[in-house]
């Protein structure tokens, strides 16, 4: 089974988390992690402790801003949210994105016919 | 921007590191629990649920790690745990790291040390002068030879004109390089100090001020009636005068005649030239009280002169140049007659006046090649040693690294334990340098009168620990290298160890190189000694023992010439009623000293094709038989003769006589010395002998009479003429106590001096040859022992299966025999082109003397044999039974 998950794109991550936060509002790690789990419909594998380092490198870029609350079953849990910068962040990505994506998609079509 | 943020997230990890470790636990914890909680509601028992949790969320020891190296630098804390493991794995194997240690540290030592020469000569600007960036030094050079003969100090006249010429510099000074030796009526004793005649711009100039009363100026310094005024040095302030701080205004005599003290200098000032540290300074045109000299002032043959001048702002360098040129050649055009092809070349000023420089710098280049060489050999052995080390270090670097160290990790760990070695090593080595500069100068004849400040400055430490750094990692990041790119699978997997193939071929090479450079440094330094050895054995023509010397000049004094001759007959009368004196005389200077007369002689007066350049000596009757010099045919001088200057009598030497007469009997024939109008009868002929430096080739000598008032007396006695020195000091001091003998001493003392440069370079290299062997065999010696232990299971084998102890050494011995053999071409190869740099130190043995490299290959091999000899024997001790069990 784990053979055919590919592993996440380096960097994708990161555009994931914020995408996430972006759509959601104020989450916490585990909330994350089920999220893409849900989104990716297990095509991703992911080791959801590579959801911390994203969550400290966005942080560090002052993306996303953290808060201590309490989750939905009454425990302490730390949650994150998208910054006004983060967004603006976002927008450059999605567009960086769609641009290679789309790139790509065309470059393999095109294998495909020749 | 980005790194400056994430520098600053780092930075505020810092102060916060502590509670972000203990939030981001709890964080992973109870993400942790609510993955459990999530696969025990699928039904999981407890165990499996947080097994599954776990797998899903990944290594959170390794998460851990990189959260942590995120928010924070590599911390002091990690470095500190490194360098704390580090030390304790030194601990661990204290003879062999303290092996490393000592081997780095004297290579380092070594080098700091002839660095520490460079820096004192070359790079240290002169203590207390504030103006050195605009300083250049000008240098009359001659256009007709070469060399550094080409390169001549100033006459006054030239220095008189380009002062008042130049518009590119602000202002020219000048100095007598000389200095000035005076006799210092101390209450009635004389006292020799040294002096230094300055232009009245020379501490203006220089920026260099006064600390009690005021410096010379250019009213002092009038070519019309100078004033009789002098600035000491702080030291002879300090020293010889009690720090006297109401000095300003006194009178010191000098010479006989009264100067008035003006100022004292700055602590440390001691001028613009290297080696010379004077008493006082006084203004260049009083000169004549000091050089007896009249007309110095005016001479356009005389050059005494160092000059330098400042220049203006906005001007630099290339507009001086080209003004001095022009200067040049109009001092050209108005004075055919002395100024005719000289010019005039700048240089940046510094200690060491520009035309010397380049020798300087090639000779210290020298010994910083040989020394970098040693210290190479030295980093060739830790780093062999570290690598057998990280061998047996696989199995802990393969647990490290499946424990999450990364490979920059691993690295850093390991040059952090060979940076240790080389840190302490840098420690001793500066120590030992400073031990090393003193040894040096020890070395030094106490009568050279050369004063070298060789300080320990942050310029000789900079190099020190740039040395040891780069030693560091450059014996470390190959072992380094190798032990982080561990495969920790395979090695945490299998028990035994196989003995690399590439790693033992990494240490061959090593080895090779180590044997070049060994036979290298070992043939130049035996070429070094051989050549000292040699020197030591060149007949210099004259005795080598049991003969006193001193010198005397009373002419300093202002004595008329019948004063100085009735001094000269009664220290005379004096000296020869000496207990043990057997004969005594006087000669103008001692050969192979630093001065020198030349003229030239030929057989006719007038032009005359065979004319020859003949070095003049001045004697005393009896100078022959008191320096043990042969009178091969004729006879000597009688006083009336030697003291008239009309005699017309001389005494040549075989040489001379052999080119002027050749097979013929020259006694009794006439000889034309050089713008004499009388030709002169030749009386005696003596005995050849070396007269400039011991390496010269036969040199023609006139010896006559009509000496200077500077004369040296030489004592011969019948046993050793140590004891003999305070008598004669005392008796110089009876005759006239206003006279001070200078360079009292014995013979064998006074030929410390031209055998100085030999022997300075003998003790370097013959210090750097048994380093670098003595380096070698170690390393030699460590590494065959490490591949015995190595190979213990292999013999083992071999000798279960049959083989004799005599083939196991056989084994061992071809090993290293066959490294040691490649090393040693390798080396001789070099050695060949290395001595050819040697060449002009050498006396008497050519640059590729046979012996001495048979000898040096042989010595290599020996000690290379006895080295694997050692560990071999070990290895044919070998018992099959306990080697086998061993693994």
């Amino acid at each position: 089974m784990a053979e055919k998950k590919s592993d996440v794109l380096q960097g994708t991550l990161d555009l994931m988390v914020l995408k996430t936060l972006h759509a959601m509002g104020p989450l916490h790690g585990f909330g994350i992690a089920r999220r893409i789990e849900q989104l990716s419909k297990d095509v991703l594998q992911l080791n959801e402790g590579t959801v911390y380092t994203s969550l400290l490198r966005l942080q560090q870029q002052g993306w996303i801003d953290s808060k201590w609350g309490t989750s939905e079953n009454n425990r302490k849990a730390r949650f994150y949210s998208i910054t006004r910068k983060g967004t603006r962040q976002l927008e450059l990505e999605t567009e960086n994105w769609e641009r290679i994506a789309a790139v790509i998609g065309r470059v393999l079509r095109l294998e495909r016919q020749g | 921007m980005r790194w400056l943020r994430l520098w600053a997230a780092k930075a505020m990890g810092l102060l916060t590191g502590k509670r972000l470790n203990r939030e981001f636990e709890a964080e992973i914890e109870s993400h942790l629990q609510l993955l459990t909680e999530r696969y025990l509601r699928q039904g999981m028992s407890r165990a499996e649920a947080d097994t599954a949790a776990r797998r899903q969320f990944g290594n959170v020891a390794v998460l851990q790690e990189k959260q942590r190296a995120q928010w924070s630098f590599a911390s002091p804390a990690e470095w500190f745990g490194d360098i704390r493991f580090g030390l304790r794995m030194m601990r661990k194997k204290p003879w062999s790291n303290a092996a490393v240690v000592l081997a780095l540290a004297l290579g380092i030592g070594m080098n700091v040390a002839v660095f520490s020469f460079v820096n004192a000569l070359l790079l240290r600007p002169p203590e207390g002068v504030t103006a050195m960036g605009s300083l250049l030094e000008i240098w009359l050079h001659s256009r007709t030879s070469t060399g550094v003969q080409s390169y001549m100090p100033f006459t006054y006249p030239d220095y008189a004109y380009y002062r008042d010429q130049s518009r590119a510099l602000e202002g020219v000074l000048a100095f007598d390089g000389d200095g000035a030796p005076t006799i210092w009526n101390r209450s009635g004793q004389g006292q020799v100090i040294q002096g230094q005649l300055v232009s009245g711009n020379y501490f203006s100039l220089l920026g260099v001020h006064a600390i009690l009363g005021r410096t010379i100026s250019s009213g002092d310094d009038q070519t019309v009636s100078p004033h009789p005024v002098v600035v000491l040095s702080h030291s002879f302030w300090q020293h010889e005068l009690g720090s006297d701080p109401g000095i300003v205004g006194r009178t010191l005599v000098l010479n006989g005649a009264a100067f008035s003290v003006i100022g004292v200098a700055p602590p440390g000032f001691a001028g613009l030239l290297v080696g010379s540290a004077p008493d006082f300074w006084a203004p260049l045109t009083l000169q004549e009280q000091f050089t007896h000299d009249k007309e110095r002032l005016t001479n356009r043959h005389g050059y005494w002169l160092i000059v330098a001048g400042r220049m203006r702002p906005g001007i630099d360098a290339r507009n001086v140049r080209a003004e001095m040129h022009v200067l040049a050649h109009q001092l050209e055009l108005n004075y055919p007659d002395s100024n005719k092809d000289m010019d005039a070349m700048v240089y940046p000023a510094t200690l060491v006046p520009g035309p010397y420089r380049e020798y300087v710098s090639a000779f210290t280049g020298l010994l910083l090649a040989v020394f970098a060489l040693v210290l190479a050999i030295a980093c060739t052995n830790a780093a062999s040693l570290l690598l057998a080390r990280a061998t047996g270090r696989t199995r802990e670097m393969a647990i490290r690294s499946a424990l999450g160290a990364g490979r920059a990790r691993l690295i850093r760990q390991m040059l952090v334990e060979s940076l240790l070695l080389s840190a302490i090593a840098g420690l001793a080595g500066v120590i030992l340098a400073w031990w090393f500069a003193r040894l040096l100068l020890e070395l030094k004849p106490a009568t050279l009168p050369i004063a070298l400040e060789v300080p320990l400055d942050w310029r000789v430490l900079l190099f020190a620990l740039l040395v040891s750094v780069a030693t560091g990692i450059l014996f470390g990041l190959v072992p380094a290298l190798r032990s982080a790119a561990v495969n920790a699978a395979p090695v945490l997997k299998e028990e035994t160890q196989s003995a690399g193939l590439r790693k033992s071929r990494l240490r061959s090479l090593l080895l090779i190189g180590e044997i070049a450079a060994c036979v290298v440094l070992l043939a130049g330094a035996t070429l070094c000694v051989r050549s000292l050895m040699h020197a030591n054995t060149i007949d210099p023509g004259f005795d080598t023992q049991h003969i006193a010397v001193a010198t005397l000049d009373p002419g300093t004094l202002g004595y008329s010439p019948e004063k100085v001759d009735a001094f000269y007959r009664q220290l005379m009368g004096r000296v020869q009623a000496l207990p043990g004196v057997t004969a005594a005389s006087y000669v103008n200077h001692l050969p192979l000293g630093t001065s020198r007369e030349a003229t030239s002689a030929s057989r006719h007066i007038g032009q005359d094709p065979d004319r020859i350049r003949v070095d003049v000596f001045r004697v005393d009757p009896g100078y022959f038989s008191t320096m043990g010099i042969a009178l091969l045919s004729g006879r000597d001088f009688t006083q009336r003769e030697s003291d008239s200057p009309e005699a017309g009598v001389v005494i040549v030497n075989e040489m001379l006589a052999r080119k002027l007469w050749p097979a013929q009997n020259s006694v009794g024939k006439r000889i034309a010395l050089g713008g004499e109008k009388a030709t002169s009868e030749v009386i005696g002929v003596v005995k050849s002998g070396k007269y400039r430096t011991l390496g010269e080739g036969p040199v023609a000598v006139v010896f006559r009479g009509t000496l200077p008032p500077a004369r040296t007396l030489v004592i011969r006695t019948s046993a050793d003429a140590r004891p003999l020195l305070d008598e004669v000091r005392r008796t110089v001091q009876v005759v006239d106590p206003m006279m001070a003998a200078t360079g009292t001493q014995t013979i064998e003392e006074y030929m410390s001096l031209p055998l100085f440069p030999a022997r300075t370079t003998g003790l370097l290299l013959g210090a750097s040859g048994i380093l670098a062997v003595t380096l070698t065999a170690i390393g030699l010696f460590g590494v065959i022992a490490y591949v015995v232990s190595q190979r213990t299971h292999e013999i083992g084998v071999r000798m279960a299966l049959g083989a004799q102890p005599t083939d196991v050494l056989k084994i061992v011995m071809r090993q290293g025999m066959y490294v040691t053999s490649i090393g040693l071409c390798i080396g001789l190869v070099g050695a060949f082109g290395a001595a050819r740099l040697l060449a002009p130190l050498l006396y008497g043995i050519g640059v590729n003397d046979p012996v001495t490299l048979i000898g040096v290959a042989a010595g290599v091999m020996a000690v290379a044999m006895l080295a694997c000899y050692v560990p071999a024997r070990r290895a044919m001790r070998v018992d099959p039974a306990v080697a086998l069990r061993y693994e």
